[in-house]
């Protein structure tokens, strides 16, 4: 006889081990087995029985693979913890003697990322464990980029150490420094929780969110040592992306920072990009140069060239270096562009080729200067218009530094972006208002010609549909047209608010809709003639179609014949009463049109029962499972058509009172 | 100084008390442990200072003797020689002066003293005075002046405490010590102004007289005070006493000579200092900084970025580990200025508010704002990210297979509705004469010449014109199919009822066979169609068994068992009618099945036991009982179309025999409980079972033993299944809720192909009578045609 198998000691038992086993045999605390799943990407596991699995009575809840805890056994971030743990272990002793001095000293040893925010220990191989690829990191950026941007828009409390806030900012500064450069944000979206934007690096799509410049509301149980710890290694992440990324468009990293401008709120202006080495950055200064003078004395212009990199410092060398970076970008596209085969002889096949799209997103704003008033947001605009290669964005001082140019009054200005409503009080087309606060001299409604005025969401729907809309949907005070996702891929058969409602209702849907309206219609003609008419006929033949939905064949057919016999039969009854009354019938017999529809209608329901009946038929035949699994999916599909459907109706509605209004 | 005079009573009361305790007690012993509990007591201290009083007083009487001072000390209590009795006298002397100098002091003790001194004086040989002490009494304690009684007993309280008594506490004794009189105010005037030596203007606590204090106990004081050694003459530091180095050692102690290693540096320190410098090097020491600047560069220290991808190699991706998905893309409806449609209506808005923040299937409600500036922060983006970071560390991650195809595409490609067709859909004929139930029907599959019904052509042959059915109430009739005309009617059995009738599937003769009770009548109705020659070639047919029989060649049943099977004639009233055979098996047959060739044919009695199913050659007049056991109780059989194959359908399997090689071939499995009816398909590859439970099953038996499909479209049980063997794609069954349903069932020529299966119609018509709806069926064997006998008496054919 075999050997009897003991329970729990082989396959799926074997395979699994609770959280609790788990600590236990790495001999860590709980807070620390955390840290370590969060950072080694390490998450429960769901078994297929949980019966199977578990050994004891009580249900555990949480699972992970026992390869994985075995990994995490060779982890030397333990061998750190287990370090952090006796250090403690020695403070307490030292307090407890009372040796206060002992504990201060071994207290300074003992680094609280959660105080200080900078760690003992550092994350970067296992950042190298997680993402063998770069590629695979810029996959996993989401999450990564999206509490980076929310951290650095928190305010610094206990448990999130202003100097942790400080680094996050920084590094998204910095992120967002090379997507200018590289002109590779994509899409960017308003929407109610923050502003989405989609970037793409090296081939992957990044989509992260970054939330409205607010003071963020922190409630319900929020564990911030938990958040703590993502942030730890996603600060670390975005370090080396950065640097990868910096690195791989010639650029220094860390690239140099301004603490003056910084605390003047310069923000992006406060990071000042640099070349790998000279040898390039005279290269290219000497490429804006060329670009900028077309000098024909090469010697004559280096020897301008040194005066003028002398002269401009530190003012705008972030500029200078910006336009060096992009002039390297262009010449980089020259040698990288795809040729274009075209056949030599005749008979080929014609491979397809990947072709640019018109409209670079580095030239969209190019040619613009922007001014933003005070009440547009700041961070984002600049951002964005600088990523679709705007090089001039002036604000109101009171944004803070870095701007192109403060006075609103400059000529060079192209667009304004306004964000306030017209005052209707201030209408005396004087001036005579003054503004204090901006201390410019311009009445409120009062524009400098030659500008357009536009609301910010014009840059965003420019951005999105890649091209210069046109402002004037977007003027300031206009009602703006709907503000629509970027992300959404139109799929078959749901509905998408851009295209006209006929295109995407259903035969029904507009055959009910038309009937609805040819009965207002009638019913209107009715009030004017002032005939009490009853109108429920066609309704209630409706309603006992409904009624009878489930009956057999023949049955329905004889169902129709009898609908038209008591139609007649109505018909010769209302033909009756009207004689006797002295009136005409003539409102019934006047919509022909509308009896035309209601037939079609008709048939169309019939039809619509038919199929039905041959899919129930159909259904029969499949197996138990393929029937719950086809129900099921048909189940997600109603609720989605309704809902489209809903939506539909809704719009029907509006646009009909939008027609009635204008009418 | 009032304590001396009772101290000094005290102490000859102790004297005296010794006397006394040596008479009676013998030693001295218990009296110095008395003296030791009195020890114990507080009064301790005041003695000493008593002493030191008397000490210092007597050294200021005795000015002059200066150098005997220490002697005077060391023999203040016994005195034993001249000059010490000389000294005790000044010193007693001295006493009483002082006594007599200090304010208020009663000088009575003074005389008792007196009279109670220790000694007496006596003349010497010269004639002076010589002072002559009691013997001492050696006992433990005897010369101890500590042991001096008390003064005062009350303890350690406040002497306030006796404010307004006369008395200022008890002696040992117990007596009152009075308070010592308090000088008048001129006394006290005068005291203020000749301020007496040693006074201090303290109280001595226990007796409440000022407390004087002596000059040197002044200086004691003021050293002991200062920190000072309290003995003046102490020199705690004194000149060290070089004494040995002092002089110059001219021999040397040892004469080693001196080692190599003196002259040598250090190997080890040389390692030591290595390792320091190696340590400074590599910059584990660091010059020293104070903390404030070293905690300050730390923090300037930025983190250290290198290219961590420099070696990338892509790793081949593990497995089991699951990507965290991404979080959607926002929709229209997350908008800041979303188009008008998406935003909640009224009722929505209070029905989303009214749900649970769970319960909600979106998280939040679409909103307009008219501009940029007026939206608002996000109130839950904390907790929402929160969460995201909950999930991605703690929710387990499970790979869903998402099925992102069109369910439709799931549905089987049925065949167009046309292609279905033709199908029986309504009835056509109703048959109706037999009494109780119609147990069976049964259409004739011989062809007659188109003689009557088609005229046109003479060649075509037509079948399916007779119908035969058997009922309950014994009679089997034969009905012309189109018309429902009763042709023929043989009643075949008074009580039992006709199970089974079933013609003889050739078309060379007329024959139908049926059961009633144990018995098996082989008939030729007459028919209208029927030609007196076919109707001759039938007779011929059911007579040529019985010549066979009297030749002798069937071989002769086993004495004293009863044979499988009686055959025989039924008598000549049933032989007039057109019934010629009679077979006569031991149970009642409820089931008939030919084979194919019209030679063989099968019954089954189910409670026959062992003999439940038996095989008849028509020819030989033969009956044989196949099997020795059966397993479970057989319920059906059927012949396979083409093979030597028989199968057997007990209540849980079909099983397949082969009947040439005499072996089981395959087990099907229905895995229905309880199997009513069985049909092979033509082609002889599918089986059809029907169930009590109320299952259809089709089995494909190059596939499986397990059913192709199943069926329950049936809320009762099914009592019959049948093919159309006329080669139209059709099989029916029929229920006990008195429905026929027709299916579609086109076995495919390709033998890879599954067949399809379609449901195809169902007819209503047959009443159930007693719980019983529709008992069997039988299809036209050209015609998608078929006939159904109901248990309300009827049979009904549908077209």
């Amino acid at each position: 006889m075999a050997k009897i198998k003991k329970k729990g000691q082989s396959g799926q038992a074997k395979n699994y081990i609770t959280r609790t086993q788990a600590v236990k045999k790495l001999q860590i605390s709980l807070p620390d087995f955390r840290k370590l799943c969060i950072w080694k990407g390490i998450y429960p596991r769901e078994p297929r029985s949980r019966k199977k699995v578990s050994k004891s009575a009580t249900a555990s809840t949480t699972f992970y693979y026992t390869k994985d805890i075995q990994y995490l056994q060779h982890e030397p971030l333990l061998q750190k913890f287990r370090e952090q743990k006796v250090l403690e272990k020695k403070i307490s002793r030292a307090l407890g003697r009372g040796d206060v001095s002992d504990a201060a000293r071994l207290e300074r040893n003992a680094g609280r990322p959660d105080q200080t925010g900078k760690p003992r220990y550092t994350l970067h191989h296992v950042i190298r464990e997680r993402y063998p690829t770069f590629i695979d990191a810029i996959r996993d950026l989401d999450d990564c980029l999206s509490m980076l941007f929310l951290f650095a828009n928190l305010p610094s409390t206990t448990s999130v150490p202003a100097k942790m806030i400080a680094r996050c900012e920084r590094l998204c500064h910095e992120f967002q420094h090379y997507l200018i450069t590289s002109h590779s944000l994509r899409k960017s979206f308003l929407s109610i929780k923050g502003i989405y934007y989609q970037a793409n690096i090296q081939g992957e799509d990044v989509l992260w969110l970054v939330p409205y410049k607010f003071n963020q509301r922190v409630v319900g149980d929020i564990d911030f040592r938990i958040m703590g710890t993502f942030v730890e290694f996603y600060m670390t992440l975005l370090g080396f992306v950065n640097y990868r990324l910096y690195s791989s468009i010639g650029l220094k990293y860390p690239p140099k920072f301004d603490q003056t401008k910084d605390d003047k709120g310069a923000e992006l202006a406060a990071l000042t990009l640099e070349g790998v080495n000279l040898a390039t950055n005279d290269e290219t200064t000497k490429a804006i140069a060329s670009g900028e003078g077309h000098g024909p004395d090469p010697k004559v212009q280096a020897g301008v060239d040194k005066l003028v990199k002398k002269l401009r410092t530190e003012s705008d060398g972030d500029k200078a270096d910006e336009e060096m970076a992009e002039g390297e970008d262009e010449e980089e596209k020259a040698t990288d562009a795809i040729d274009k085969f075209e056949p030599a002889a005749p008979g080929g096949d014609v491979l397809p080729q990947p072709t640019y799209t018109g409209n670079d997103p580095s030239k969209l704003f190019a040619n613009c200067t922007f001014f933003l008033s005070r009440e547009t947001p700041r961070q984002s605009l600049e951002f964005i218009l600088r990523a679709f290669g705007c090089k001039r964005i002036g604000w109101d001082p009171i944004l803070g530094e870095g701007s192109f140019t403060t006075d609103e009054s400059d000529p060079s200005i192209t667009h304004q972006i306004v964000d306030r409503p017209i005052i209707q009080a201030a209408t005396t087309e004087q001036g005579d208002g003054e503004d204090n606060q901006t201390a410019q001299k311009l009445g409120p409604n009062q524009r400098y010609p030659g500008r357009i005025y536009v609301q910010p969401q014009w840059v965003w729907d420019c951005v999105n549909d890649e091209e210069l809309k046109g402002p004037e949907l977007y003027a300031p005070g206009a009602a703006l047209p709907p503000h629509l996702s970027p992300f959404v891929k139109p799929t078959q058969g749901q509905y998408d608010p851009t295209v006209p409602l006929e295109e995407q209702e259903t035969e029904g849907e507009a055959l009910d809709a038309e009937i609805e309206d040819a009965k207002d219609e009638a019913e209107s003609e009715e009030e004017d003639s002032e005939v009490d008419n009853d109108m429920d006929v066609a309704d209630d033949n409706d309603d006992d179609e409904e009624d009878s939905d489930a009956e057999e064949d023949e049955e329905e057919e004889d169902d129709e014949e009898e609908d038209e016999d008591e139609e007649e039969v109505l018909l010769r009854q209302r033909e009756l009463e009207a004689e006797i009354s002295g009136k005409t019938v003539k409102s019934k017999q006047v919509d022909p049109k509308l009896k035309a529809k209601l037939d079609k209608k008709k048939a169309l329901e019939r039809k619509k029962k038919e199929e039905a009946e041959d899919l129930e038929r159909a259904k029969g035949m499949l197996s138990k499972k393929k029937r719950k699994l086809f129900e099921q999916m048909q189940y997600t599909n109603k609720k989605k058509s309704t809902e489209d459907m809903k939506l539909r109706s809704k719009r029907r509605k509006l646009e009909k009172e939008k027609a009635a209004g204008k009418a | 100084m009032k304590s001396k005079p009772v101290e000094k009573k005290r102490k000859a009361r102790d004297e005296e008390s010794d006397s006394e305790s040596d008479d009676e007690l013998g030693n001295g012993l218990f009296d110095g442990v008395l003296e030791a509990s009195e020890d114990e007591e507080d009064y301790i201290p005041s003695d000493e200072i008593d002493d030191g009083d008397s000490e210092s007083e007597a050294s200021e009487g005795s000015e002059d003797t200066e150098e005997e001072d220490d002697d005077a000390l060391l023999s203040d209590d016994i005195p034993s020689d001249v000059e010490g009795d000389d000294e005790m006298g000044k010193l007693s002397k001295g006493a009483e002066e002082l006594e007599i100098t200090e304010p208020g002091v009663d000088p009575k003790p003074k005389h008792q003293e007196e009279e109670h001194r220790n000694y007496r004086i006596e003349k010497d040989a010269n004639g002076g005075e010589r002072y002559i002490y009691d013997e001492i009494d050696p006992v433990y304690d005897s010369d101890d002046s500590d042991a001096q009684g008390p003064v005062n007993t009350i303890g350690d309280i406040p002497l306030s405490f006796y404010d307004s008594y006369p008395h200022i506490g008890y002696d040992i004794n117990g007596k009152k010590i009075m308070r010592p009189a308090t000088g008048d105010a001129l006394q006290s005037l005068l005291d203020t102004i000749e301020v007496p030596k040693g006074w201090t203007g303290l109280t001595d606590v226990n007796t409440g007289n000022p407390l004087n204090l002596t000059q040197e106990e002044l200086e004691l004081v003021r050293r002991v005070q200062h920190g000072l050694v309290p003995d003046e003459g102490y020199d705690p530091y004194p000149d060290t006493v070089e004494w040995f180095t002092s002089k110059q050692e001219t021999m040397p102690l040892s004469a080693a000579p001196e080692p190599k290693r003196r002259f040598l540096p250090s190997k080890n320190e040389a390692k030591q200092v290595m390792k320091l410098v190696r340590a400074i090097r590599e910059g584990r020491i660091l010059p020293y900084k104070p903390p404030e600047e070293r905690e300050r560069e730390e923090e300037e220290k930025e983190e250290v970025q290198f290219d961590l991808w420099q070696d990338e190699e892509p790793a081949a991706p593990n497995p089991m580990h699951i990507p965290a998905p991404k979080l959607p893309p926002p929709g229209y409806e997350m908008s800041y200025n979303p188009p008008e449609e998406y935003l909640p209506t009224k009722e929505e808005r209070e029905e989303w508010e009214k749900t649970d923040p769970e319960d909600r299937e979106k998280e939040f409600l679409p909103q307009k704002y008219n501009s940029l500036r007026k939206v608002p922060a996000w109130g839950t983006l904390v907790k929402e990210r929160f969460e995201r970071c909950m999930d991605l560390y703690l929710a387990p991650r499970v790979r869903k297979n998402r099925l992102n195809i069109d369910p439709n595409s799931l549905l089987p490609k049925l065949p167009s509705p046309a292609e279905l067709k033709p199908f029986p859909t309504v009835v056509q004929t109703i048959f109706r004469g037999h009494e109780g139930t119609v147990r069976s029907v049964a259409i004739d599959p011989v062809s007659f010449p188109c003689s009557n019904i088609c005229m046109t052509n003479a060649d075509h042959q037509q079948t399916g014109v007779a119908l035969a059915t058997g009922g309950s109430d014994g009679t089997v009739r034969v009905w012309e199919l189109l018309t429902g005309r009763q042709v023929w009617s043989v009643r075949l059995s008074s009580e039992d009822p006709v199970y089974a009738v079933r013609w003889r599937p050739t078309k060379d003769a007329f024959i139908l066979a049926a059961s009633a009770g144990e018995d098996v009548f082989l008939m030729v109705p007459t028919h209208s169609s029927v030609t007196p020659t076919l109707d001759q070639a039938s007779r011929d047919v059911l007579a040529a068994g019985f010549g066979y029989a009297t030749n002798g060649q069937q071989p002769a049943a086993a004495p004293g068992k009863e044979p499988a099977g009686k055959w025989a004639r039924p008598g000549t009233k049933l032989e007039d009618a057109g019934v010629l055979v009679r077979v006569t098996v031991r149970s009642a047959v409820k089931v008939i099945t030919w084979h194919r060739r019209g030679d063989h044919f099968a019954t089954v009695s189910p409670e026959g036991q062992r003999s439940s199913v038996a095989i008849h050659t028509l020819s030989k007049h033969l009956t044989q009982i196949p099997f020795r056991k059966l397993h479970g109780l057989a319920q059906t059989v059927v012949f396979h179309p083409l093979k030597p194959l028989f199968f057997v359908a007990t209540m849980r399997t079909v099983r397949c025999y082969d009947l040439q090689k005499v072996e089981l071939v395959k087990i099907v499995q229905p895995g229905a409980k309880w199997i009513s009816s069985l049909d092979i398909h033509s082609g002889g590859d599918h089986l059809i079972v029907g169930s009590y439970d109320r299952r259809l099953l089709w089995h494909d038996l190059d596939l499986s033993n397990r059913p192709h499909k199943t069926m329950r479209f049936h809320p009762k049980a099914i009592r019959a299944v049948r093919y159309h063997k006329g080669g139209l794609p059709l099989f029916a069954d029929t229920s006990d809720d008195g429905t026929l349903q027709i299916f579609y069932g086109k076995v495919p020529n390709d033998q890879l192909e599954s067949p399809t299966i379609v449901p195809v119609k169902q007819l209503k018509g047959h009443k159930v009578v007693n719980q019983v709806g529709v008992v069997d069926i039988d299809w036209h064997p050209r015609e998608p045609w078929c006939v159904s006998a109901g248990a309300d008496g009827t049979a009904r054919l549908w077209m």
